[in-house]
């Protein structure tokens, strides 16, 4: 970054002294969540616990509660995850590497895919998945999670490759390579960053996503916690806010690990912007 | 024998050698039906993507947008068989009176939170972190971050704790002696604009922290030599060359804001009375509160355009590669 | 050939994996010989869970060759009645039996879900010990009983006894019309200042609590006062007592005896009455419902053990005081059979064995809920099972069911849009009546309508 003069020195204060108050500002309203879950009588409102419990915590940590639904989350959102990763970067290829006729309103069609109403669409789907009888099924969810995460996924994916030089490519085919041993020989060991960065924002989108599996899976030990976590609302409008609000950290704390390993893996945050940036 | 598809250096051409002599006419002929093969080739991989996206997406989005033309329901005579009403459900949309407020209303929601709040968040927070030092850096990001992992809805439960009016921001404001206001009650659009700002920043600014690294370093050194402050190389070096990214990022958080829900509804509920209504909590009480199933897809019908509408505008106006 | 074989990787993965998945899909037993039982589950309502494992043990075991398959849903209202109605519209999924609110039961069994009872409710010997009220309930629109009551609830006035003698007043409180009401909430308002005299709920977003535990208390309760005709269903438009009960509210919050508007508007009020205000004594009065002492139960979300000292209920009197004295609103669950169950034998027997004397019994002092069979309220052990039990059984002579038709959803919002405009002052109850009949007649036509 260059020699350290007076004013780079200020402006290095400055900066650390906005962005530790803008983090203080994003804290802030995660204070009631952290509150209330220790919190033997939360409410809605913020108040200091009137004594310390891990009563929540203990009521939350069970096999039906906890374990079950977030091994389900997992299970969901990693299948999900790997098949659309393997669907996006094939798609991906021909869009990135060739100029064919298709790539245009392929790409355009998809853009608006990112913006489809999917909790509108969910009757249609309902009547597909029952004709298919595909109803309670994990595999033909975690699919539709998959179809649904494509549009985003394939756009990703081919900007990552598109920032791949295609004269590695380019020296194999005159040696007579084939499409699919680039693919899978070249262009992928590069990209790895890049598939790494959409696995896991396919993978965040899936971890809360309510409606699809509630709607498709009908068993309630198939259901994962984002569905799961509506247990702690009880009739007429009763919520068992500590329990909630312990479970939401339980709930939240496997994906944000998740995301420090990766970005950390991955050289800092840095990297996992450049499948986006278009 | 080789098969076209199998040698993509065919495409610079070269012919085999010991054939007759062709007309221009014959390998005019032979070249098209040549592309076409390898064009074909070529789109193999695209087929799973093609199968899944049209299997799974786009019977349910036709049958959707036909629904929308039915008086289709879950409940109710109408749910036995749906009649085909034509425009109705549009006619009765423009004629409701909440509607426009809550065209409006997604407007201003969409523009203040992700045109303006979440891409200059971002933004900043990008151009910040690059002078900061390594634990500013990552106490930043897990909390940003933090917020945009959080599931829908204990994201909004927290919002709400904390913009209600005696939740986290009044309790501050009155250990400094301010009293605060009815946020949720008073300030509806305020609140949630802020909640979801709160909320989707980290996107924005993951995607400007790797555009604004790929400003090469010897252009805005050059400039600082020249004598260009700081605010200067911001607007006529690093912003024009990121330009791709800000449209792609406009473009992708627009869209993902216009959808927003769950945020809103459990914040303000819409309210009060329709203050805080855009076009999902619209749609959410047509189609599931009242099982106007019909109704409700022709409001996400509209919010499809207004999607596409946005995206025009970007692409025009910014340019960015598409190829 | 790559190019093809990439292909026909493609598709058997996809095959495969279809298949696979089509495999491990809910077993769909079409033969009858299983009956799906489809009903809500939840974190704190698992008392219906725990009913119905037990009616399973009974059952299969008096009738064997049949299996009873469980299927929870957890959700709430909406979400559930959506999940519900989904599985319904596919043959393969529809259950044979449902927990069904009394709200959905005209509207559900108009779309064809439900199978009409009346043919097994004939020969069951248990049938005239549910009170006729609680069977009206369980009507569809064309009359057949398609519901069978599990358990209603009714609503009144939840007074602090604490409050009430501050501001001294005399308990036990017995007010025989409107102005009673007020007035005790004056005379809070004047010698208890601290505390929020009188709640009712009112406004848009409490939704179908503001119509049902707020202006329905209030409208039929006023001379001949209901929502439509009984006799022809025709809804009311013009109504002297549409109009009285929004008075009322305009008096309440306008008057300043209520919550502030930002208050009863809040999406989250509800839980704030119930876990915050009653118990720290903020609140003197709140009409509400006969389920409140579940929250404060030791199973409940907020447990309050002195809630029984603390807390007393009145009836709510009719406007004048005039007969029957006392109103009060029910709602209630029932369990109904699926319209194309392929055993609706088995499913109606599951019914008559989770609803007989004492399963009726040990479920509704479970859930909270008032009994709806004469039998089990004239019971010991449910009377004493809550305190509060004893007194909303006996207002369910009085009580008034909605007429939960195909509208109503739409119809209930135009009420709570009336309610709001009242009691932010913004029109004046006339304005808002003459509103109302506007949009009425924008949801059910002007032939459906009758001046009232």
């Amino acid at each position: 970054m260059g020699m350290t003069s007076p004013s780079r020195r200020s402006l290095k204060t400055v900066s650390n002294t906005v962005l530790v108050l803008i983090a203080v500002c994003f804290a802030l309203p995660l204070a009631w969540l952290v509150l209330a879950s220790f919190d033997p009588s939360a409410t809605l409102s913020i108040k200091a616990p009137s004594s310390f419990t891990l009563d929540n915590f203990a009521k939350v940590l069970t096999p039906e509660i906890s374990f079950i639904p977030l091994l389900n989350s997992l299970l969901l959102s990693g299948g999900c995850a790997i098949v659309t990763v393997v669907v996006a970067i094939l798609a991906a290829y021909p869009l990135s590497r060739y100029r064919l006729r298709i790539n245009k309103p392929f790409l355009y069609g998809i853009l608006f895919g990112t913006c489809l109403p999917i909790t509108a669409m969910m009757v249609p789907v309902y009547s597909l998945f029952a004709t298919l009888n595909l109803i309670d099924s994990v595999g033909g969810t975690i699919f539709f999670l998959a179809a649904s995460s494509l549009p985003m996924a394939i756009w990703m994916a081919k900007n990552f490759m598109d920032s791949v030089p295609i004269s590695l490519e380019e020296a194999a085919w005159t040696d007579g390579a084939t499409m699919l041993s680039t693919l899978t020989r070249i262009v992928v060991p590069l990209m790895r960053p890049g598939i790494a960065v959409v696995a896991i924002f396919v993978f965040i989108q899936a971890w809360g996503n309510f409606f699809v599996p509630f709607v498709l899976l009908l068993s309630p030990e198939k259901q994962p916690a984002a569905v799961s976590i509506f247990n702690f609302f009880g009739e007429h409008g009763s919520v068992a806010y500590g329990q909630l609000a312990a479970f939401s950290l339980v709930y939240s704390v496997p994906v944000i690990a998740l995301y420090v390993l990766v970005s950390r893996g991955l050289g800092g945050g840095n990297a996992l912007a450049g499948g986006i940036k278009g | 024998m080789v098969a076209i598809a199998e040698t993509p250096a065919r495409r610079f051409g070269g012919e085999p050698g010991g054939l007759p002599p062709e007309t221009p006419k014959q390998r005019a002929r032979r070249r098209s039906q040549i592309a076409t093969r390898r064009s074909i080739a070529r789109s193999i991989p695209l087929l799973p993507a093609i199968v899944l996206l049209s299997v799974f997406l786009l019977g349910p989005v036709i049958s959707s947008f036909y629904g929308s033309f039915t008086n289709m329901s879950l409940t109710g005579a109408a749910a036995q068989g749906s009649t085909f009403i034509g425009f109705e459900n549009y006619a009765k949309l423009f004629g409701d009176r909440d509607f426009p407020k809550s065209v409006l209303l997604t407007l201003i929601f969409v523009f203040a939170s992700a045109v303006v709040g979440q891409n200059v968040l971002g933004l900043g927070l990008a151009l910040l972190m690059r002078s900061a030092n390594k634990l500013v850096r990552s106490l930043v990001g897990t909390f940003v971050v933090a917020a945009w992992v959080l599931p829908e809805i204990v994201a909004a439960f927290s919002a709400y704790a904390f913009f209600s009016s005696k939740g986290t921001l009044n309790t501050i404001l009155g250990s400094v002696g301010i009293t605060g206001e009815n946020w949720l009650y008073d300030f509806p659009m305020l609140s949630v604009i802020l909640a979801n700002i709160w909320r989707g920043a980290a996107f924005s600014m993951l995607v400007y922290s790797a555009a604004v690294q790929e400003v090469p370093q010897e252009i805005t050194e050059s400039a600082e030599v020249d004598g260009a402050g700081g605010f200067k190389r911001l607007i006529y070096i690093t912003l024009p060359v990121i330009r791709r990214s800000i449209s792609t990022n406009l473009m992708l958080t627009t869209l993902q804001t216009l959808s927003v829900f769950t945020l809103i509804y459990v914040m303000t509920g819409g309210g009060p009375g329709t203050n805080s209504s855009t076009l999902p909590i619209l749609a959410y009480q047509e189609a599931f509160k009242f099982s106007q199933l019909g109704f409700g897809t022709a409001i996400a019908t509209i919010m499809l355009l207004v999607g596409a509408v946005f995206s025009i505008i970007y692409i025009r106006a910014l340019r960015p590669e598409v190829d | 050939m790559r190019g093809k074989r990439i292909i026909g990787l493609t598709a058997l993965l996809v095959g495969t994996a279809l298949l696979a998945s089509g495999c491990s899909a809910g077993g769909n037993d079409g033969d009858g010989k299983t009956i799906k039982i489809a009903y809500q589950k939840s974190g704190n309502f698992v008392q219906l869970d725990d009913h119905f494992k037990e009616v399973k043990k009974t059952f299969e075991k008096a009738n064997p060759g049949v299996k009873v398959q469980l299927v929870t849903i957890a959700a709430q209202n909406d979400d559930y009645y959506t999940k519900l109605a989904l599985m319904n519209r596919s043959a393969s999924t529809a259950p044979d039996v449902m927990y069904e609110d009394t709200f959905k039961v005209k509207s559900d069994a108009a779309a064809g879900y439900l199978l009409p009872l009346d043919k097994y409710t004939k020969t069951w010997g248990d049938w005239d010990k549910f009170f006729d009220n609680a069977k009206a309930a369980g009507l569809g629109e064309d009359g057949k009983t398609y519901g069978i009551p599990m358990g209603t609830d009714t609503r009144a006035l939840w007074y602090n006894k604490e409050i009430f003698a501050k501001a001294g007043l005399t308990v036990p409180w017995k007010p025989k019309t409107w102005d009673d009401v007020l007035d005790a909430a004056k005379a809070i308002k004047a010698k208890v200042p601290d505390v929020t005299p009188l709640n009712v709920y009112s406004g848009k977003t409490g939704g179908e609590a503001s119509t049902m535990q707020g202006f329905e208390m209030l409208l039929y309760g006023t001379p001949n006062g209901s929502l439509n005709d009984e006799k022809t269903g025709k809804w009311k438009v013009g109504s002297k007592g549409f109009e009285d009960s929004l008075q009322f509210i305009k008096d309440l919050y306008v008057g300043g005896y209520g919550p502030t508007p930002q208050e009863a508007l809040d999406p989250n009020f509800g839980t704030s009455v119930s876990a915050e205000l009653l118990p720290q004594g903020k609140l003197g009065i709140d009409l509400d419902g006969s389920w409140l002492s579940g929250t404060w139960l030791e199973s409940g979300t907020n447990p309050w053990p002195e809630w029984n000292d603390v807390m007393g209920q009145a009836a709510m009197p009719t406007q004048n005081g005039q007969k029957p004295g006392e109103v009060s609103m029910s709602g209630g669950w029932t369990l109904a059979v699926g319209k194309n169950s392929k055993n609706p034998q088995a499913a109606f027997d599951f019914i008559a064995d989770a609803l007989d004397k004492d399963g009726s019994k040990n479920y509704d002092i479970a859930a909270s809920q008032i009994a709806v069979r004469s039998d089990v309220a004239d019971d010991k052990e449910y009377a004493d099972s809550n305190p509060s039990f004893a007194f909303f059984s006996s207002i369910v002579a009085n009580t008034h069911f909605r007429p939960a038709t195909t509208d109503y959803s739409r119809i209930s919002n135009e009420i709570t849009v009336a309610m709001e405009a009242v009691m932010t002052g913004q029109q004046s109850p006339k304005e808002a009546a003459a509103a109302y009949d506007e949009a009425l007649v924008g949801i059910v036509g002007k032939d459906k309508t009758v001046k009232g």
